[in-house]
């Protein structure tokens, strides 16, 4: 019951934390994007005539005051429709769910990857004492404050243009993966690393490890069976962080390796004044923010009876 | 109106921005070699008509990459202004009529063409046998629906609608006699018929389906769309009954290549890495940061051509507010802006100095107007101190009865914007004018243009096939009010350049436009709405394996009717 309760509460506040995000953005949005008219038909240099201006003023119901405005947008968002992009002139849910796919393929094998490298990273270098223990430390600063984007050059350098081993952009089979993928594992890989490997060594201290290896545990065995456990709920509690890391990482990855999909809709989006994409993107991240935390927050439950849904 | 927008307007050409250049410059494949194509610093900027007519010969088949920066977001070429469709359009898309390589009018789908003595009454006579790629014939009732639809509120055209904007109706004499009437005699009307956004859209599509335009549309043209993906890319491939070329280019029958396949690719460094690697066989905007790294490549080619309309502006200066209300004032800081010094330092000399206000390329260009506009620091200085700006303060800036000599610039907020704002700035500061610069967010400096609130504007730039350009960007009536949006940011109205403008537009007679567009361009430079800098290029760049390419008479875009690949041995 405890449970349900918890999760009706949960649930409550995610809602409240979707209305906050909508009116943020709408006010934002209106606040600093000028005519929306003339953002719908093309900006700064489009030559409508009035007759086209008119038309989108009605269309668009621009020409109603604003708290009108926001209260229709209000009551379309709670039937689940997101409106029309002014840009791609097509409903901005589709637009969304067009470009979903492409990130969730990019997010997905690069967190996987990001997930992979930091256990071995930790499994390695933990416990190594302390100039070995720096070294690492001092390795993983430097790529964490390498932005994204350096990282991407580089890579496509190397990798594409002077081994010539994958194609620079586009999206052309998995071979095109490479790249952006990379990009967007590495530095989420160092950030993971450096929890779990700091947890497993102190882990690596406790008496029940000693115990483990008293009985004649090999290292690998003791890093593996025992340590690991331990170690992997502090990474859990990282994830949301991680997911934000990932999906913000597919602004830069998106664009740099020409890939579509959310990160660099959002962009455009935001460059073009395209009001209802840019609202539309941010509560879709949002939406998806409260249920990575929700699910983190059950999975750490689980595997952690220390940790209460509170 | 921005160096760099995320939209590639007519106007707007995206010079693709690189952030780590050394980079690029230390992994390019480094070797020497003779400079592929014309433009560069070595360039002479003259194109041969034989560079928009097929030279015939070459293989069929084969598929092309071509990366460009942005994607339209609609294939609905009426409903947009989007940049790419100059070249993209002519994929998909016929035209009433074309250009010649002078820029005259020539045939297309019409045949011919008569135009009443009054100037009010267009009769085409269509080609026959043309057929839309839905089977669709292309007769005067499609014509008619193409030109109703570009109009209709509901496309929200922010571009052919206004082109046309004369027309009043049209009727289908016969299957293949269109007249179009017009409200007033509007001889562009001809040139504007000729653009990529004009281009024709199957009449049953338009009526049955319009909403399907955007992702599909059904053309006449050498190249079907075969997918439209947003944001990645689209392929198109040939439709094989195609014959119906315009005759200036003299290709006869269906395209030679099976398909086109085109990827967005924001990055700059991207597209250039991709056509170095060999995964691109062309760029459509070439960074113009790269083009001495391309140039150098035996495989590569840049092409660099003007566009027709008119140059990149410095600025514009808003000459209904003080200081710039006295036309003098603009004189003598008109002739403080150092163009060649710009062009070199911000564009590695890869974009042409302009001291004209028309476009050097566009019909009825008068040469005679070279160096009126010149870089000439002491006579600005000259003519500063005789309009009474003559003492200096401490920071070293000119004065008047205890007033700074002073104005605030606005500017898009834009990494590739601001070097040239800056340049002006400091050109400026020389002079001892204070230019502030005050950088805008796009949707915020477009409320303040359209409303007139600034002394002055950052850059700039109109193409059009048609030296009305001018009447665009100079006539009183294309001032901003609440009742209109128009181009004349200057808000100059000046009842000599209005005559001479509406003149030229009324009359088909090309000697009397040639006679009034060069008095135009000279009232122009006395008047200085806005000092121009540099002329629009569009820069491609191409691997040396892609051959048979043929440029368009109204953009200098590329066309890929007669293109094939020849692999390198």
């Amino acid at each position: 019951m405890t449970l349900l309760r918890t999760l009706a509460t949960r649930l409550a506040s995610g809602v409240l934390v979707l209305w906050i995000v909508a009116t943020l953005t709408f006010g934002a949005m209106h606040a600093t994007a000028g005519d929306p008219a003339i953002a719908i038909l093309g900006g700064p240099d489009a030559l409508p005539t009035q007759a086209v201006v008119e038309e989108v003023r009605r269309e668009y119901g621009l020409n109603d005051p604003l708290p009108v405005q926001y209260a229709r947008y209000l009551g379309r968002l709670l039937s689940g429709d997101l409106g029309e992009s002014y840009r791609l002139r097509t409903p901005v849910t589709s637009a969304i769910l067009e470009q979903l796919g492409s990130t969730v393929v990019l997010g997905g094998i690069a967190g996987v990857l990001a997930l992979a490298i930091a256990l071995g990273l930790a499994l390695v270098g933990a416990g190594r004492g302390p100039r070995v223990g720096g070294a690492i430390t001092a390795v993983e600063v430097v790529i964490t404050a390498v932005p994204n984007f350096v990282i991407g050059v580089g890579l496509m350098f190397l990798l594409a243009f002077q081994l010539r081993l994958v194609p620079v952009a586009g999206e052309q089979g998995w071979a095109s993966l490479v790249l952006p993928v990379l990009t967007l594992a590495i530095p989420s890989s160092i950030v993971m690393a450096q929890v779990l490997r700091s947890e497993l060594d102190e882990v690596l201290e406790q008496p029940f490890i000693l115990t483990a290896r008293a009985r004649g545990l090999g290292e690998a065995g003791v890093r593996v069976l025992h340590a690991l456990r331990h170690a992997v709920i502090p990474l859990l509690t990282l994830a949301g962080y991680v997911f934000g890391f990932l999906l913000g990482g597919t602004v830069i990855t998106e664009t740099l390796f020409a890939r579509r999909g959310i990160g660099r809709l959002m962009v455009d989006s935001a460059l073009t004044s395209d009001i209802p994409m840019v609202i539309g993107i941010s509560l879709f991240i949002a939406l998806s923010y409260v249920l990575v935390t929700l699910i983190v927050d059950l999975i750490a439950a689980a595997v952690d009876p220390r940790a209460r849904l509170a | 109106m921005a160096r760099r927008s995320p939209r590639l307007h007519p106007w707007i050409d995206r010079r693709g921005f690189v952030g780590l250049s050394l980079a690029v410059a230390a992994c390019g494949p480094g070797s020497g070699g003779g400079g592929g194509g014309r433009g560069g610093p070595n360039g002479d900027f003259t194109y041969p008509a034989s560079d928009y007519r097929s030279g015939g010969g070459g293989k069929r088949g084969g598929t092309i990459r071509i990366a460009t920066s942005t994607d339209t977001g609609t294939l609905d070429v009426h409903a947009i202004s989007h940049g790419n469709v100059q070249w993209l359009g002519r994929m998909l898309f016929d035209n009433l009529v074309y250009l010649d390589a002078t820029g005259a009018i020539s045939s297309w789908i019409a045949r011919e063409w008569t135009i009443s003595p009054d100037g009010l009454v267009y009769t085409f006579r269509l080609r026959p046998g043309v057929t839309f790629s839905d089977g669709m014939p292309l007769d005067a009732e499609a014509v008619r629906t193409n030109l109703e639809h570009m109009r209709d509120p509901r496309t929200k055209s922010p571009l052919a609608a206004a082109y046309i904007a004369p027309y009043v109706e049209g009727r289908a004499i016969d299957p293949l006699t269109f007249e179009a009437r017009l409200a007033y005699p509007y001889a562009p009307f001809l040139n504007v018929l000729a653009q990529s956004w004009l281009g024709l859209i199957s009449p049953r599509q338009i009526r049955e389906a319009p909403q399907t335009i955007a992702d599909r549309p059904i053309g006449s043209g050498p190249f079907t769309v075969e997918r439209y993906v947003r944001q990645q890319g689209i392929r198109l491939k040939r439709r094989d009954d195609y014959a119906w070329a315009p005759d200036v280019v003299a290709h006869r029958g269906a395209a030679l290549l099976d398909a086109i396949e085109v990827d967005i690719v924001p990055e700059a460094l991207s597209r250039y890495a991709g056509l170095a690697q060999g995964q691109y066989h062309l760029l459509a905007d070439t960074p113009y940061a790269k083009a001495a790294a391309i140039r150098a490549d035996p495989a590569l080619v840049v092409d660099s051509r003007i566009r027709t309309g008119l140059p990149w502006r410095a600025l514009s200066f808003n000459t209904e507010r003080w200081p710039f209300d006295d036309v003098r004032l603009r004189q003598a800081l008109a002739l403080g802006i150092d163009r060649e010094g710009i062009t070199r330092s911000v564009f590695f000399d890869e974009f042409l100095p302009s001291d004209n206000f028309l476009a050097r390329t566009t019909r009825h260009y008068d040469p005679s107007t070279k160096g009126k506009l010149p870089f000439d620091p002491a006579d600005a200085n000259r003519r500063l101190d005789a309009l009474g700006w003559a003492a200096r303060d401490t920071d070293g800036y000119r004065t008047k009865d205890g007033r700074r000599l002073s104005a605030t610039l606005i500017a898009q907020d834009s990494p590739s914007a601001t070097p040239i704002n800056v340049a002006v700035q400091s050109n400026l500061k020389k002079l001892g004018f204070d230019l502030k610069i005050e950088l805008l967010p796009t949707p915020v400096l477009t409320d303040r243009r359209n409303r007139g609130d600034y002394q002055a504007v950052a850059g700039g730039v109109w193409h059009t096939n048609t030296p009305d350009a001018l009447y665009i960007l100079h006539h009183s009536n294309e001032i901003t009010s609440p009742k209109r949006i128009g181009q004349n940011v200057s808000r100059l109205r000046d009842g000599r350049l209005d005559d001479l403008l509406e003149r030229a537009r009324r009359t088909s007679d090309d000697n009397q436009q040639r006679v009034l567009y060069a008095a135009a361009q000279h009232r122009l430079i006395e008047l200085v709405p806005s000092v121009p800098l540099d002329e629009n290029h569009s820069l491609i760049a191409y691997r040396r394996e892609l051959k048979g390419l043929v440029f368009d008479t109204s953009h200098n875009t590329p066309q890929f009717l007669s293109a094939w690949l020849e692999p390198t041995a």
